[in-house]
């Protein structure tokens, strides 16, 4: 119980610990890196699928876009 | 002649400054970029809990999957992502919805494809888009249209999006088959062929998703996310069987005509020191058919070189079944609404893998340039025995530098 209290709780206890700082666009060279962008990682879209069909939850990370069966 | 030489470098100089000046503070600029990415997915499956026969049974499947996107810049306001895939799945399972052995199993297709446009208004740091798409099977047909908002703070370390999809599907069978080339029924278990078990053959499913990126420092950054998701009409996959504890007779799975999901979760991500970038993912699930799920994945990717990385990672989920699940021969015949499908079981699931990228940004003449490859496994197993191989390699290429 506790574990899934903090595990909710974790993004604004990150900011409040570490703080947003404000970044200039010169200072941006490990932001801008391949592996710290978001939906940047096309190559693991059908893991997303294959999970979205394989488990019961879905709806936020789909993978591929668009809708289809599932049913195999 | 030295001073005559001064005097003429600073007047041009100050033309420069002044011309500078008089310039609008953005322009839009031609671009005309397109970023190429080729995948490769191939998905290996086996199980025993086929909820094509009721809750057991094989559910050997193979998947082979080609998909090409488009990433494309008119100019640096307008983009434009186009992709188009075709999935050849080879099902063991499906091959029993009349237990015809057609083959070594059934082969079946789904093609897919969506584009979508977004415009940037940079003066605001807004950008817009809308989307539109569809996927098509023996079985099954989607439609797909969205829309989508940003809005980035003026410091460019706080994103707001908001993305809407909605997807009219309709689940008749007939369109790839050559005799018919269009929508024509249900598809049921061969021995339950003699009722219409639903009234409905349209599926309508609409989410909304709210996103919130955070520039944290130098090398952190994290990304909050909920939405919620609605669907109504026909839930049931009309060719799952259902076998009952006090009654010989078998009925197509039943779940009721709506669903309301919410998902929500978050991201961090950490570059730390010169060469280790940390991933760590959270997210949760909440449904109205009693799933409540949470899923952790922690990845570390580490830059060997400028060119290469190798990444590690790892996933654990977990998901309470939903109320409407039994296993083969448990459900009750008084039931409202019964399905045998271990997706919907109280589950749970382990992925590991490994991940390598060369980037090496090669030119290829004609303004064309071989900007990545990703090379990605996964191995997958679920507490039920279901497991899987997921190979994906990925071809990236940029075209108009």
């Amino acid at each position: 119980m506790k574990i899934r209290f903090f595990l909710r709780f974790l993004p604004l206890i990150l900011c409040i610990s570490i703080g947003c700082e404000t970044v200039k666009p010169y200072q941006k060279a490990y932001l801008n890196d391949h592996e710290m962008q978001d939906g940047q990682n096309s190559e693991a879209k059908f893991e997303s699928y294959a999970e979205s069909i394989r488990e019961g939850a879905s709806g936020q990370t789909d993978g591929k876009g668009s809708g289809g069966c599932g049913c195999n | 002649m030295k001073r005559r030489f001064i005097t003429i470098a600073f007047w041009l100089t100050t033309l420069a400054a002044h011309s500078q000046e008089s310039a609008p503070v953005y322009q839009k600029r031609k671009l005309a970029l397109t970023d190429i990415q080729v995948l490769y997915s191939n998905y290996l499956q086996d199980g025993i809990h086929s909820a094509v026969t009721g809750g057991k049974g094989t559910e050997k499947l193979q998947v082979y999957a080609p998909d090409v996107v488009l990433n494309g810049k008119r100019d640096s306001t307008h983009r434009f992502s186009f992709e188009m895939g075709t999935d050849v799945i080879t099902s063991a399972s499906t091959d029993n919805i009349d237990y015809v052995v057609s083959s070594a199993s059934r082969v079946d297709y789904r093609t897919h494809s969506r584009l979508s446009v977004n415009r940037l208004w940079t003066k605001k740091e807004v950008s817009a888009g809308i989307s539109a798409g569809f996927s098509i099977e023996s079985d099954y047909f989607s439609r797909q249209f969205g829309i989508n908002f940003s809005k980035t703070n003026s410091s460019q370390s706080r994103t707001f999006s908001l993305d809407f999809q909605a997807y009219l599907d309709d689940l008749r069978w007939g369109r790839l088959n050559q005799d018919y080339w269009r929508p024509v029924k249900l598809i049921y278990p061969s021995e339950l062929r003699d009722r219409e078990w639903f009234t409905t053959y349209r599926r309508n499913s609409f989410n909304l998703n709210l996103n919130l990126s955070q520039v944290l420092n130098r090398r952190s950054n994290f990304r909050l996310y909920a939405g919620v998701a609605f669907q109504q009409g026909l839930l049931s996959t009309p060719f799952h069987r259902v076998y009952f504890a006090d009654t010989a007779l078998l009925r197509v799975e039943k779940l009721p005509a709506t669903r309301l999901k919410i998902p929500f979760g978050f991201q961090f991500r950490h570059f730390a020191g010169q060469r280790l970038i940390l991933k760590f993912d959270y997210s949760g699930y909440w449904d109205s058919f009693g799933i409540l799920a949470n899923g952790l994945q922690v990845e570390a990717a580490v830059k060997i070189s400028p060119m290469f990385t190798v990444s590690g990672f790892g996933r654990w989920y977990g998901q309470h079944g939903s109320r409407y699940f039994k296993p083969y021969g448990e459900h009750l015949g008084s039931e409202n609404f019964y399905t045998s499908d271990y997706d919907l079981a109280q589950i749970q699931s382990v992925k590991l893998g490994l991940g390598l990228r060369y980037a090496p940004y090669k030119d290829l003449g004609s303004r064309a340039s071989w900007k990545a490859v990703d090379l990605r496994y996964a191995w997958y197993r679920r507490s039920d025995t279901l497991h899987a191989h997921i190979l994906t390699l990925l071809v990236e290429f940029e075209l108009g530098r």
